[in-house]
């Protein structure tokens, strides 16, 4: 029955784009682009994420509400538009991104898009939104009458209640009985003691357990993929092996203790109050250890931090909420300047179209490097503070409203060499944000892909440069102009 | 001093012995009485650690089961839990708010507040704190602020939500997030009360430590107690002032119109003023002068009550008594010096990271002496496993796990893969929460009769400790690889990257773990609540202890001592002390022949000689073994 269902579907959707809409097809592929790009980290079609689900979004709205909600739902809530102030309230309050870099064509692409989708039969992996699958089978919600509910709430309160004081009053029953005897009925001191052992004992090898388990999943178990990881990871190492020596025995000492000293009305503890010695022992002992870490660290801190190198290329990485682009200087290795004034007017990220510097600048929304090449990361923040986290190449930085700040690395390891060393051929690198920056922060992230010197100059030489294009319709700032942007890369820039 | 104290007995007896007839409010509401204020401290402390603690559950509810709904929610946090589905920017709110609450109101508020006013003029010897007045205002802002953090979770938008650290921009924009609307002002608002109310506390702290101990109780014989009350005073006295400075520039930044934390922010995003010129590093530099002291604020009453309960419970003076106060005072004065290590990536000159790497290391070393003492304090012990001990010994352990993985983070370099990171979470939540929350349980089954008469129910204790510590181990130990693995904290869900979810079943883990927790604090509250009314009657000294508190009878008095204040002439810690016939002599009790408060006992005398003292054996046998391990000549 349901392949039938699918079928006709597919035989409708097929016939709707063959005869209404020859265009169709081209559209909708430019707004999965678009759409992967600006909205996915807020948006899914058919679940809620941190905004409303999108299924059906161009039957609940004509398509010019939707135009004007896209490039500035604000302007629309403060306007009164009955409609924006309902969903606006139905999400909390939570502002939508305003994206009036994209123009009429564009968001026109996307809603092509939604629209696509919608008609898609719903999967059980929710498409194009992520790369998630994880999904607890078996776990709906069981319904239950809320009124019922309520009444059995209050029932288990009671009954805990209830338990408790039987708890308490067999307690104390059996004190007094042991106090009447003159020897207690449950023995703590023995009792306690010997969980003190059981939990030594048990605890430990549930660390052993934990370390055989989970260490394949860090990030620090296999080769990172840049120049300094080697170092970092060799001091996380020394940190590890010293800190792991301590906590064994520090903690065993204490546990066995715990069951070797427990009170005893035969015996009198120790007068021990100071031995000036033996406190100079593990005083001397911890400061020298520490010495050795402090003086490790620093090389390694410094190591890291003043990386310079002269040839490094630069990459400005910009994040907003909730997205990343990169920028590349390009064959100048000099940034275009930018203005933070003239973010999202000029183009979205305010660089200065008339910058000669600026003219050969290439943005994408993935983060492409070329292995082996030394690559200084400059970072910008359009609203609020993020912070671009790449864990597999010991790369961390937060990006700050005003504050320029950087990162110098190299890249080691392309990004195919990494899948067959993971044998996970759908593994990609990341970057995260890492700092809480509004709703949609866990989903804030870009893909990191390291070519080999040959796929980079290829897959540079295919990028149109962003700011050149513009500069010609810079001034014409009355009309809106598009510009044509090539289906195959993730340009996402117009000059409006 | 002599002087103080005799014409301050006059006072006490004369102004607080004539009239017992106080109304329902002078005696229970605005008592102007330490040991009221404490109770009302601790109370305010569990109300509010209870939302705390019931707010975590709903966030772990979130990240152990992405997919499923909760209808129950709806019903709890209305239109926030529509469907059953928590929102993610009330996600936000409930880490931020469950942050707050357990950091300043639980355990600061909560363990300083009720602790240092219980304990401080019962253990030094005084009727009171140096000013009532002052102390009973204390309470009543933090009554306040409480009151108007919790009014926060109603407004319109929610509650602060841009973390407990409350970052610029993301909460001076309240077009950044919905929470940094009227519940990030009312979030200030609280903030700027309970640093009032911190001041005022510490203020008076301070002052009665250095002023009103009784006669014979020189600084070199308090109670560690109360030497860590008072540097934990002096930290609040010198650090909340700096975060008040702070709040009251944000406050600004978000009503006013000014521009100290915001740069090249655009006019539409700012409330239609462009904002330049400012730095939103200032914020976090502000923020973490206070922020890291306040760590060491929250810590050092729970390490002063485990000193305490450790010695007690081991029949054993604790030891190293002198090094644990020079380490409190090396804690004490590093811990203003090592603030930045929060802010290594912030883009802060890598040499001032150094700086702040070297000074954080160095704070190890204090700390390890104070690990060490412990353990030789409970070596050759008799240790009376009490709940208090228990809880003690708990918080050992957690300052060695959770202390030991702040060398990684204290390291500049390692912090750059392992900030803000799950590991940041596993160990704060293990050095600073766990530890300091099991000080605190030490502290209310160790002085639960100080308080209220009656004895709380040992085994229900017992029962409470074990599935605590358990779960709290459960829940903060695994954490420890998803941080290793890069899994951001402050993330309301991983399904968005492959690579983290595979800790989904992890996750789920922590989370039942986490409920079992919140069962136990059920216990804890049945018999906290219960053996107020129905808890045996306590004998005067239950624990045969030294401290002074002891000596004063069961039922409150109004200057706590019926008669003349006791004298003083002997440390805290004469456990088993070779000689005596009890394992414990009060610091009340004089030894034979002496008169002069201030003359310590001469060893001579009244010890037998130190070398034929077991110890002395012991020494010998422990050298000749630590010889063979490095090495080392003896001198």
């Amino acid at each position: 029955m349901k392949i039938i269902t699918n079928v006709l579907r597919a035989l409708a959707l097929f016939a709707t784009i063959l005869f209404f809409n020859s265009g169709f097809a081209q559209t909708a592929e430019e707004g999965a682009q678009l759409f992967n790009a600006n909205c996915t980290s807020c948006h899914a079609i058919n679940e809620k994420v941190v905004g409303p689900a999108l299924k059906d979004a161009h039957k609940r709205r004509d398509e010019k509400w939707l135009i004007s909600w896209i490039k500035n739902s604000q302007k629309m809530v403060k306007a009164g538009d009955p409609i924006a102030v309902q969903i606006y309230k139905e999400n909390n309050e939570a502002l939508m991104t305003a994206f009036e870099n994209l123009n009429d064509n564009q968001i026109k692409s996307v809603i092509a898009y939604i629209k696509a989708e919608s008609e898609k039969p719903a999967a059980p992996a929710t498409a194009a939104s992520t790369g998630s699958s994880v999904s607890n089978e078996g776990a709906s919600p069981v319904e239950v009458n809320a009124n019922m509910r309520g009444k059995i709430n209050w029932l288990l309160i009671i009954i805990a209640v209830l338990l408790f004081m039987v708890i308490a009053l067999v307690l104390d029953i059996l004190g007094l009985v042991g106090q009447i005897q003159g020897k207690p009925v449950i023995n703590w001191n023995s009792i306690n003691s010997k969980m003190a052992l059981l939990f030594l004992i048990a605890g430990m090898g549930a660390v052993i357990w934990e370390f055989a388990a989970h260490t394949k999943l860090t990030v620090n178990s296999y080769d990172g993929a840049s120049a300094h990881s080697n170092e970092y990871d060799s001091m996380f190492n020394i940190t590890f092996y010293l800190t792991l020596v301590v906590f064994i025995i520090t903690q065993i000492l204490l546990f066995w203790y715990l069951f070797k000293y427990k009170h005893s009305k035969s015996r009198k503890a120790l007068y021990f109050p100071d031995n000036h010695k033996l406190e100079l022992i593990w005083t001397v002992i911890p400061a020298i250890v520490l010495t050795v870490l402090v003086i490790r660290g620093l090389k390694t801190w410094n190591d890291i931090m003043y990386h310079k190198d002269e040839k490094a290329q630069l990459i400005e990485v910009y994040g907003y909420q909730f997205g990343w682009n990169a920028r590349y200087a390009g064959a100048d290795n000099v940034l275009g300047k930018h203005d933070f004034r003239e973010i999202g007017k000029v183009n979205a990220l305010g660089v200065d179209p008339k910058d000669p510097k600026a003219l050969d600048d290439v943005v994408t929304n993935e983060l492409h490097l070329k292995v082996d090449q030394p690559v200084m990361l400059k970072f910008r923040a359009k609203d609020v503070i993020h912070s671009a986290y790449l864990p597999h190449f010991r790369v961390q930085m937060n990006v700050v409203p005003g504050l320029p700040t950087q990162f110098a690395f190299t890249p080691t390891i392309t990004t195919a060499d990494m899948r067959s060393k993971l044998n996970d051929p759908t593994f990609d690198y990341i970057l995260l944000c890492n700092k809480i920056c509004g709703g949609a922060h866990y989903r804030m992230k870009m893909k990191v892909i390291v070519h080999t010197a040959g796929d980079y100059e290829k897959w540079m030489s295919s990028q149109t440069q962003y700011v050149q294009n513009a500069a010609p319709v810079a001034d014409t700032t009355s009309t809106q102009t598009q510009v044509r942007v090539p289906a195959k890369n993730n340009k996402i820039l117009a000059i409006k | 001093m002599s002087k103080t104290h005799s014409h301050q007995d006059d006072h006490s007896h004369d102004a607080h012995h004539g009239h017992h007839q106080e109304s329902f409010i002078s005696k229970y509401v605005f008592s102007m009485d330490h040991k009221m204020i404490a109770k009302q401290f601790l109370i305010t402390g569990i109300i509010m650690g209870t939302l705390g603690m019931a707010m975590s559950l709903i966030f772990r509810l979130q990240l152990a089961y992405p997919d499923m709904k909760f209808p129950f929610l709806e019903s709890i946090i209305g239109h926030w839990g529509k469907d059953g589905k928590l929102d993610p920017n009330f996600y936000l709110a409930l880490i931020t708010i469950h942050g707050t609450i357990m950091v300043f109101y639980v355990l600061t508020a909560g363990l300083s507040g009720t602790f240092s006013n219980l304990l401080i003029p019962l253990q030094v010897g005084a009727r009171d704190m140096a000013s009532p007045f002052l102390n009973m205002l204390s309470y009543w802002f933090f009554f306040l602020s409480s009151c108007v953090l919790t009014f926060s979770l109603f407004v319109e938008n929610g509650p602060a939500s841009a973390g407990w650290t409350v970052y610029p921009p993301l909460s001076a924009l309240p077009k950044a997030v919905p929470g940094s609307g009227d519940g990030m002002t009312l979030w200030l608002v609280a903030m700027i009360l309970f640093i009032a109310s911190a001041l005022l506390g510490g203020i008076n702290y301070i002052t009665t430590v250095l002023n009103m101990r009784t006669k014979g109780m020189k600084m070199t014989r308090l109670p560690l107690t109360i030497w860590a009350f008072l540097i934990t005073a002096v930290l609040g006295l010198l650090s909340f002032p700096v975060l008040l400075g702070g709040s009251l520039l944000l406050l600004m930044d978000r009503s006013f119109g000014t521009s100290f934390y915001l740069a090249d922010i655009p006019a539409d995003l700012a409330g239609g003023i462009e904002r330049t010129g400012g730095s939103p590093i200032l914020f976090q530099h502000l923020f973490w002068f206070l922020g890291h002291p306040e760590v060491y604020i929250i810590l050092l009453p729970a390490l002063g009550i485990t000193s305490e309960v450790i010695a007690t419970n081991s029949r054993k003076p604790i030891f190293g008594y002198r090094a644990m106060i020079g380490s409190i005072l090396a804690i004490g004065f590093l811990s203003f010096i090592v603030w930045g290590h929060h802010m290594f990536l912030t883009g802060m000159n890598p040499f001032l990271g150094s700086v702040f790497m070297l000074g954080t290391l160095i704070i190890a070393v204090p700390s390890a002496v104070k690990t060490f003492n412990y353990l030789a304090t409970l070596w050759k012990g008799n240790l009376q496993l009490t709940p208090a001990m228990l809880f003690a010994i708990g918080l050992v352990s957690f300052f060695i796990s959770g202390g030991l993985t702040g060398i990684y983070l204290g390291n500049a370099a390692l912090d750059i893969n392992l900030h803000d990171t799950y590991f940041v979470v596993a160990h704060f939540h293990l050095v600073m929460g766990s530890a300091a929350i099991f000080g605190m349980m030490s502290g209310i089954y160790h002085w639960y009769s100080k308080l209220f008469g009656k004895m709380m129910n040992e085994g229900l204790g017992y029962i409470h400790f074990w599935l605590t510590f358990i779960s709290a181990y459960c829940v903060f130990f695994p954490m420890h690889f998803m941080g290793l693995a890069g899994v951001p904290r402050r993330y309301y869900a991983n399904t968005a990257y492959d690579q983290f979810n595979v800790f989904i079943d992890m996750n789920e883990f922590i989370t039942i773990a986490a409920l079992l927790g919140g069962f136990a604090q059920l216990i804890f509250l049945f018999n906290f609540f219960y053996s107020i009314f129905k808890g045996k009657r306590a004998p005067q000294n239950p624990w045969k202890s030294n401290t002074l508190e002891w000596t004063a009878p069961v039922k409150h008095l109004h200057g706590n001592w019926p008669g003349e204040i006791p004298h003083v002439y002997r440390w805290a810690y004469d456990y088993s002390k070779p000689g005596a016939s009890d394992d414990f002599i009060p610091q009340n009790v004089p030894d034979p022949g002496q008169v002069d408060e201030m003359q310590e006992p001469d060893p001579a005398k009244f010890e037998p000689s130190r070398t034929s003292t077991p110890a002395a054996k012991q020494e010998v046998v422990l050298f000749a073994a630590l010889k063979r391990l490095f090495g080392l000549a003896r001198s």
